[in-house]
């Protein structure tokens, strides 16, 4: 069964049509998939509800970064206030406490989706999730508290960590045991991506514990382990969860399957292979052997075969069905997020190559670099994906098409003039950095006016997702319409739609 | 995807590529580095940090300055590091091998820290050294029994401004009986290590300096015992100077104000050093004036750091560093003011009455920052510039 057999329709409407006489094929397929949907409605909310928290909570943080960051003063005698541990809690919290569980929700729903199988026991997946979001909020008050590793990403206090690696073993396991007794022998692209996904972060994660804290590296060596862990923690956690639910989200909606599995195969295993090759490049020029800047960069070059191939199998998915995203928030977001997947990759190129990096390297835009991948490419997708998923879950429909729309527009237009303002701020910083005509006050003079341009463009971001919690509250507390139609954006007839564009 | 086998060994098999080629790999190549020594094995660098540099690394991570400081200078070919006077070689693995969390930082929304220490300015050079000219190397040689004692209070307690006068009253006795002790120290200090070479000269046992990498790292240990008096005593300055530290003649009159008078080994220290503060100085503007005379600290002195830390802007107006007042203490005055009180001009300072101290935890980050120093010569890394201090019969590629 490819997912283009399945009809858009709600799944309030499906359970209705079994008490019709006539019994279809697909009907039996509409209740099995409520019933899977049933199965996981506990555990994917309560993951989505914390990322949700933990994304407020993260937004709020990153705005005052950012606004310390060009108003120094501000809280300036409060030790657990100061610049450098609001920095890292506000990464932290979007890592692990938004990315990584939304991530693990939508990756719970559609594997069960997938593998055509109910999830047994959903409770041990709550206690994972009080597992991971206790470990989120010892990891956030370390770092307050001054305990930072101090390590990039990796902040958290090893305590903290080994909850978080234990509440993870309890998720994964579930979700490879539903892999396991999965009742479709034809296994989807989507679940390369989140397979490969949920076992390339334990050891992602382990290892790179083991390296930096149990049997520590020497000297350099940790940074190296370091940007490897978080890169791969991008690119194969985050990267591969996105991807595969754009290959599930995408031809899901327009109903038709994806234009080539040929494709898809190439994509996934050149993405495997030179993704996590990459990462070095954040280290040019240091105090490292050459050859290992070199080999990442050779692999951010290779890149572009992954890149290529996904965005191509995307766009001739897509061919002829743009005018969907009038329409659906879910293709809207996601195609917005495969776009930014593109302009990720290449954009990453770009900076790594040496010349470039000359003058990036060491200035604002490898946040603004960061903020392209996690927000327009990863959590843009996991807004569509939860615009999909949570009416199936609650049985109702989002409520107001016009927060969904705000919702859109300030988070493209947020993560738009975010990452405009400090990749072109990063490259002027880094262009008066370079000259030494210049003093080096010059350089973080010439990045304030877009510093500032950053933190307007995060009040829009904030409120974006105000306004995306609000809807999700509704949902959760049964305010959504209870219509046999999603949501829609725009009033319209789907066929016109589809021939008008 | 043909069958489940394929899947399960692509994924693993990708993997452990990455993971071999880009951890464990370069683990073989650069992770097993020892100290450098010259060919008698003197000289050994890098040496591990002291207990109070460590604990201010531990301030530094703590308070993440590694989000706007790296640690790193690269070469002169790929970046404007050096001429930026950020360094005068490009650093390489075997600068790290003593530090962990390893710092290097990814970003530059301050200047680079990598040899913050030994742009401190050496004071000595400017003292007026008794039967000594403006050529640094004789000024020390003749001084060079204070340096011997100074110098390993140093390495720990640079930040210990605690006037000259206690610091050097707690050494400078100990440097009597015990100079073989402290000579012994001072390599333990990296930036220390030509005064090593000058007080061998001086005629102390120089077996002592043969400080294998065991003695090395057991060094700090006396450093520390050393520095920990000077650090504890904050009892009133003009505590009388002890006779047989004639470098610190300037001390008296900073002492005098009851402030935060540098001393004399503030810096990095010893003669060459001299060498390359004066080229600092002359790029980045430092004020030419001592510190007794106008209120304000030397460039990269330690009383400049805590001043720096307390208020940023006082020192750059145009500054977007974070203040980290509260790494500092206003207390009231009772008695005499604290010898280590920060001198702060402007809407920041104090008033009448009250003084503001650092903590201990402001006091180990400046010794931490102030023990920042990657200036000693590698084999491995040609130096764009005439490397500063030779090490004594090593020939600099």
């Amino acid at each position: 069964m490819t997912p283009a057999e399945i009809p858009l329709k709600a799944p309030g409407s499906s359970v209705a049509t079994t008490t019709a006489t006539e019994v279809t094929r697909g009907d039996v397929e509409q209740v099995e998939r409520a019933l899977i949907d049933a199965s996981t409605r506990v555990p994917v909310l309560m993951f989505y509800t914390s990322a949700i928290v933990w994304l407020l909570i993260g937004t709020l943080l990153g705005g005052l970064t950012s606004f310390k960051s060009h108003m120094p003063d501000m809280f300036g005698g409060v030790s657990y206030l100061t610049w450098g541990r609001i920095r890292p809690a506000h990464m932290d919290v979007m890592l692990f406490g938004w990315a990584s569980m939304v991530g693990i929700g939508t990756a719970i729903w559609l594997m069960a989706r997938l593998s055509r199988t109910t999830l047994r026991h959903p409770l041990l997946l709550v206690a994972g999730a009080a597992f991971w979001n206790v470990g989120v909020l010892l990891g956030v008050i370390g770092i307050f508290a001054g305990e930072s590793t101090g390590y990039q990403w990796l902040e958290f206090p090893p305590y903290a960590a080994l909850i978080l690696f234990v509440a993870y073993s309890l998720i994964v396991s579930w979700a490879v045991l539903m892999f396991r007794f999965r009742r479709e022998g034809h296994i989807y692209i989507t679940q390369w991506y989140l397979l490969a996904a949920f076992l390339w972060f334990p050891w992602l994660y382990g290892a790179t514990q083991m390296m930096l804290f149990v049997v520590p590296v020497q000297g350099v060596m940790q940074a190296a382990v370091n940007w490897w862990f978080a890169n791969n923690f991008m690119f194969l956690w985050l990267g591969s969860i996105a991807l595969g639910t754009a290959y599930y989200m995408i031809p899901k909606v327009i109903g038709r399957p994806v234009y080539s599995y040929h494709l898809a195969a190439i994509g996934f295993w050149t993405y495997a292979l030179f993704a996590s090759w990459t990462g070095m490049q954040r280290l040019v020029d240091g105090p490292f052997p050459a050859w290992m800047i070199t080999a990442s960069i050779a692999a951010a070059i290779f890149m572009i075969i992954p890149v290529v191939t996904v965005g191509l199998n995307h766009h001739m998915t897509m061919r002829g069905s743009f005018g969907l995203m009038r329409y659906s928030p879910t293709l809207r977001f996601t195609v917005f997020g495969a776009f930014a997947f593109t302009a990720f990759c290449l954009v990453g190129l770009l900076t790594s190559l040496r010349s470039m990096a000359r003058y990036v390297q060491f200035t604002e835009a490898s946040v603004g670099y960061s903020h392209l991948g996690l927000y327009a490419f990863y959590t843009m997708t996991m807004f569509g994906s939860m615009y999909y998923i949570v009416p199936r879950l609650v049985g109702r429909e989002w409520r107001y098409a016009s927060m969904i729309k705000l919702h859109f527009w300030a988070s493209a237009y947020g993560v738009g003039l975010m990452v405009l303002m400090l990749l072109v701020g990063g490259l002027v910083q880094g262009k008066s950095m370079d000259n030494t005509a210049l003093a080096f006050t010059e350089s973080t003079q010439s990045i304030m006016p877009y510093l500032r341009g950053r933190s307007l463009s995060g009040m829009l971001l904030t409120i974006a997702h105000f306004i995306f919690a609000i809807h999700f509250g509704m949902m959760l507390f049964g305010l959504g319409r209870t219509a046999s139609v999603p949501t829609f954006l725009n009033p319209q007839n789907e066929e016109e739609a589809r021939a008008g564009v | 995807m043909k069958g489940l086998t394929a899947l399960f060994l692509g994924i693993f098999g990708t993997f452990a590529f990455s993971w071999l080629g880009l951890t464990v790999v370069p683990s073989m190549q650069i992770g097993h580095l020892d100290p450098q020594m010259d060919e008698e094995g003197n000289d050994p660098y890098p040496a591990p940090q002291s207990g109070l540099a460590e604990r201010g690394r531990r301030v530094y991570v703590a308070n993440g300055c590694v989000y706007c400081h790296s640690q790193q200078v690269r070469a002169d070919y790929a970046a404007s590091d050096i001429e930026r006077k950020w360094g005068e070689r490009r650093s390489a693995p075997r600068d790290y091998i003593f530090e962990r969390p390893v710092l290097l930082g990814k970003m530059r929304m301050g200047p680079d820290l990598a040899n913050i220490g030994k742009r401190a300015p050496a004071d000595d050079a400017k003292a007026p050294a008794p039967g000594s000219t403006n050529s640094t190397a004789p000024a020390n040689a003749a001084a060079a029994p204070a340096n011997a004692a100074a110098a390993p209070a140093n390495a720990a307690a640079a930040p210990a401004n605690a006037a000259a006068a206690p610091a050097s009253a707690a050494a400078a006795p100990a440097s009597a009986a015990a100079a073989p002790a402290n000579a012994a120290a001072a390599p333990a200090n990296a930036a220390a290590a030509p005064a090593n070479a000058a007080s061998t000269q001086a005629g102390v046992t120089s077996t002592q300096a043969n400080a294998a990498p065991a003695s090395a790292s057991a060094a700090p240990t006396p450093a520390k015992a050393a520095a920990a008096p000077a650090v504890a005593a904050q009892p009133p300055s003009g505590a009388p100077l002890p006779p047989g530290a004639p470098s610190s003649g300037e001390a008296p009159s900073a002492g005098g104000t009851g402030t935060a008078p540098l001393p004399p080994g503030a810096g990095p220290g010893p003669s060459p050093a001299a060498a390359v503060a004066a080229n600092t100085a002359a790029v980045t503007t430092a004020p030419t004036t001592t510190e007794g005379a106008s209120n304000e600290p030397l460039q990269y002195s330690a009383a400049w750091h805590h001043r720096h830390l307390y208020d940023p802007r006082s020192v750059t107006w145009h500054s977007n560093m974070p203040s980290f007042k509260f790494l500092y203490e206003k207390r009231r005055i009772t008695g005499q003011p604290a010898a280590n009180a920060l001198k702060l001009g402007g809407p920041a300072a104090a008033p009448d009455g009250w003084e503001i101290v650092p903590t201990y935890d402001a006091e180990a980050l400046v010794a931490y920052l102030m023990s920042l120093d990657h200036s000693h010569a590698l084999k491995e890394v040609k130096s764009a510039a005439p490397v500063s201090p030779p090490a004594p019969g090593k020939a600099v590629k």
